[in-house]
């Protein structure tokens, strides 16, 4: 681990930042793992934006009865490689980062349509991957595949 | 049936006398040489390009493939014409037939040979380009009459361009006819007597090749056609035997301005030695060699710069060129 | 953002899914004024086979034909890729010979991917014969991935701890045969294409992204490397044995650059001068022993936690997230692929161009579709 790095010290105290971890092995790839408050990812964003960070992807883990959002940012030039994790919920939308970084937009659609997690202040938050009248989000758990899913483009096809 | 036949003869023959069986077999051996003609020019574009490719191109039917052109053309007969239903019927059928026609006429005065010429006119030079200048028309009707969005931008571009290249194309023939003090065809290769034009009038013949590459839509100005941007360009649309009169009518194109520029230029059926429609025909098919072997070499420019090309350099150019010639042959003479 | 009514004399074109030059299905949703772009859409998806959910269902180990899948022009690497972050999830490291095999093969799997893209990106231009002419060089690395993985596309050669079988003897004079073959060839294309007229005209100064632009779209591999940011995960994270072999990171000059379609070319051409020199070193260096690792399980099972795994592909940063519960079935596979990303920079660089630039800066992007739609 980098402990040179200039971001270490900001992070452990920004107050969006409920947790902050080093890496336990070399073996998961993560520098720094951080529990976060979804509400404070916005302000978390700049900071890494300011610090020559960039967003590598968002996702989400689905364990059955909980959801989690991942964001992994990752520095320019130098191996430094942050995850932030926080709680999401279908019914409460997690802020979105779209306006601090471009490459939120994307990531933050496919999360939608894997997922359903909703992300307030996206411009165009809507299906990107999947066809825009499908009903399901294929990568939640209590997805069936191959059961008939109302849709029409599943024309004939049952389970 | 027979009657319409004999009365159309009859009328013929009252309009042109005698010279109507001239016209008639010149017109039926020209339609049978356009055949020939696009389907040797085919074979030998896809053998020269698959020998620029590191290909060997076609090679299974016939000797060396040369067949293969009249299977392809026997399956585009044989397939089935598309009319998309929200198409302009009528202006869609018509538009194939009104692209093919014209290509025909230009061979009435084409001199081949020295007595090889259906007819000499004494406006035989402006015949040919006031017909080349028809087939637009015909590809904007088609790509409009198609209804269909890529079509419609191929149509577009096609009018732009031809516009734009077909004016130094006549500017660079008219440093020429003035030279030659005529436009009939077979006085301007007479005129040739000691030295090709091409050497009085490098310029004129540059602009002439380029022009004349632009006219007939090859790469690397294929921009109505551009199949990377346009799918297919105004012929998006059409199937079978109907694209197939686009694509007869391309090559009789480019036979067409290949022959001009050899009658201009190059001194039509002159030769080193026995003058004779054979040097007309090498240096034509000469030309077009160096035409298919550009397409295969360099890349498609883009609309925009097409048109730079056009009017702001080629055209400045040719008008130079024919004021220059214009003025040393009022000095000289 | 698009599909209101129209008032104005713009009208939609949709480019693809089905056109010559999306490279697959992708759809451009286009606002035109005469030629002129007002507004673009990509829609995505419609490759969409669900590679992630696939991951859930079966075993790491039944999941290794897929991630060649995703992009099939630089199969190998992404296998590669799923073999080092299984191993490095699992602790298992394979042995040094197996490591410089599949090192070998990833950049020559990065040669033909970037060959590819030269040919079809000429073609994109109208310029049919490059097209065949990288194709041929490419035959030759195909067949010579062949000769050792016995496969031409999709490949499954390297394993859990090593790869599935060892070099041929005819390997080594036939790689180095291609080097010297496509040094000549690289030269030949310099003088036709980098320094064609026409090519120079279409490609100088169309599409230009900023760096702050490249930062904020979080782009990556030689699209971001042409715009002078010279982040390249085999040097600034190595894994297996980069650091062992002496490379340049290819990037334009820092003030000259302005990260152009044109730049992009450069950086492409140059990144294949490099990987040939990297396959010459590793040639050279490859030592004898095991090409696979001892008493590692058939079925890898990392223990239970996430782990993440960042390889550089031929189309840039590839990262490969593992949630595990410890048993043979991830509970979670992300795949970030870098063209995914990369398009997302699409609609901020097509509105105020012409339909042709459309093609020469969508082609100079290098996308491929299926590792976009997964």
């Amino acid at each position: 681990m980098n402990q040179a790095e200039p971001l270490y010290e900001l992070l452990r105290s920004s107050p969006a930042v409920l947790e902050a971890q080093g890496s336990q092995s070399a073996r998961d790839g993560f520098d720094l793992r951080l529990a976060i408050r979804a509400k404070g990812m916005p302000e978390l964003a700049r900071l890494f934006k300011e610090h020559g960070c960039f967003l590598e992807f968002i996702t989400a883990v689905d364990h059955g009865e909980s959801l989690e959002l991942i964001y992994v940012f990752s520095a320019w030039l130098r191996p430094f490689r942050v995850m932030a994790r926080c709680p999401a919920s279908l019914m409460e939308p997690s802020p979105s980062l779209v306006e601090v970084l471009a490459a939120a937009d994307w990531q933050e659609r496919e999360v939608f349509d894997m997922f359903g997690l909703e992300f307030a202040g996206h411009p165009d938050l809507k299906r990107i991957l999947l066809p825009e009248d499908a009903d399901f989000h294929p990568l939640r758990k209590d997805f069936k595949p191959g059961a008939r899913h109302g849709g029409d483009w599943f024309e004939g096809e049952t389970a | 049936m027979l009657n319409i036949f004999s009365e159309a003869w009859q009328a013929l023959l009252n309009f042109f006398g005698p010279l109507a069986l001239v016209l008639v077999v010149g017109l039926v051996v020209a339609l049978t040489y356009v055949q020939i003609n696009a389907l040797f020019l085919v074979w030998l574009e896809r053998k020269v390009a698959g020998h620029i490719q590191l290909r060997i191109g076609p090679k299974e039917v016939g000797p060396f493939g040369v067949l293969q052109t009249i299977v392809d053309g026997v399956k585009l007969l044989s397939k089935e014409l598309i009319t998309p239903r929200p198409a302009s019927w009528l202006l869609f059928v018509l538009s194939p037939i009104l692209v093919f026609m014209p290509v025909l006429v230009p061979f009435v005065v084409l001199p081949f040979g020295e007595n090889l010429q259906i007819r000499d006119l004494n406006v035989g030079l402006m015949l040919i380009f006031a017909f080349a200048g028809l087939n637009v028309l015909a590809i904007l009707m088609g790509g409009w009459a198609s209804n269909n969005k890529y079509a419609l931008l191929g149509a577009v571009r096609s009018v732009a361009q031809n516009v734009a290249y077909e004016i130094p194309l006549l500017l660079s023939a008219m440093s020429v006819v003035i030279m030659a003090n005529s436009l009939s065809l077979r006085a301007i290769v007479e005129a040739q007597q000691g030295l090709w034009f091409v050497f009085v009038q490098p310029v004129a013949a540059v602009l002439y090749l380029v022009g004349a590459t632009a006219e007939t839509n090859r790469a690397p100005f294929d921009i109505p056609e551009a199949e990377s941007e346009l799918v297919a360009g105004f012929h998006t649309e059409y199937s079978g035997m109907r694209f197939g009169l686009f694509f007869l009518a391309e090559y009789t194109n480019m036979f067409i301005v290949a022959s001009v520029a050899t009658t201009l230029f190059f001194g039509g059926w002159r030769g080193p030695i026995a003058d004779g429609p054979w040097w007309f025909l090498a240096k034509v098919y000469l030309l077009i060699f160096g035409v298919i072997w550009v397409r295969w070499t360099f890349p498609r420019l883009r609309f925009d710069q097409l048109m730079n090309l056009a009017w702001k350099y080629l055209i400045p150019i040719a008008l130079v060129n024919l004021l220059a010639t214009a003025l040393i042959l009022k000095l000289v003479r | 953002m698009l599909r209101k009514t129209l008032t104005d004399d713009t009208f939609y074109l949709n480019m693809g899914p089905q056109h010559p030059s999306t490279h697959g299905v992708l759809r451009l949703l286009l606002r035109l004024d005469g030629e002129r772009i007002v507004e673009c859409e990509p829609v995505l998806g419609y490759s969409h086979r669900g590679h992630e959910h696939m991951a859930q269902t079966k075993s790491y180990l039944r999941f290794m034909p897929n991630p060649s899948r995703m992009d099939y022009l630089a199969g190998l690497m992404y296998n590669h890729a799923y073999c080092l972050a299984l191993e490095r999830a699992c602790g298992v490291e394979a042995p040094r010979r197996a490591q410089y095999i599949r090192l070998i093969c990833a950049e020559l799997n990065r040669i033909a991917s970037h060959l590819l893209w030269f040919g079809a990106y000429l073609l994109d231009l109208g310029g049919f014969t490059p097209f065949l002419y990288a194709f041929d060089d490419r035959e030759d690395i195909l067949a010579i991935l062949g000769e050792v993985t016995g496969s031409r596309l999709t490949y499954s050669y390297c394993r859990f701890g090593g790869v599935a079988r060892d070099l041929t003897p005819a390997f080594p004079q036939m790689t180095r045969a291609f080097i010297a073959k496509l040094r000549a060839r690289l030269a030949d294309y310099d003088t036709l294409v980098s320094k064609n007229i026409i090519f120079i005209n279409r490609t100088k100064g169309i599409g230009p992204i900023s760096r702050e632009q490249a930062r904020d779209y979080a782009l990556s591999g030689p699209n971001l490397r042409a715009c002078g940011i010279g982040h390249d995960l085999r040097r600034v994270e190595p894994c297996s044995v980069y650091p062992d072999l002496d490379f340049q990171t290819v990037t334009t000059n820092q003030d000259a650059g302005i990260g152009d379609c044109y730049d992009r070319y450069l950086v492409r051409m140059g990144e294949m001068a490099q990987s040939l020199d990297i396959v010459e070193q590793a040639l050279e260096l490859i030592p004898e022993g095991p090409i696979r690792a001892k008493g590692v399980p058939q079925e890898p099972a990392p223990p239970p936690g996430d782990y993440q795994f960042s390889y550089e592909s031929a189309r840039g940063l590839l990262s490969i997230y593992l949630v595990s519960d410890g048993s043979r079935v991830p509970v979670r596979m992300k795949w970030r692929t870098p063209s995914f990303s990369n398009l997302s920079i699409l609609p901020l660089l097509l509105p105020g161009t012409l339909v042709a630039d459309t093609v020469a800066i969508l082609g100079s992007l290098d996308l491929v579709i299926p590792e976009i739609d997964r």
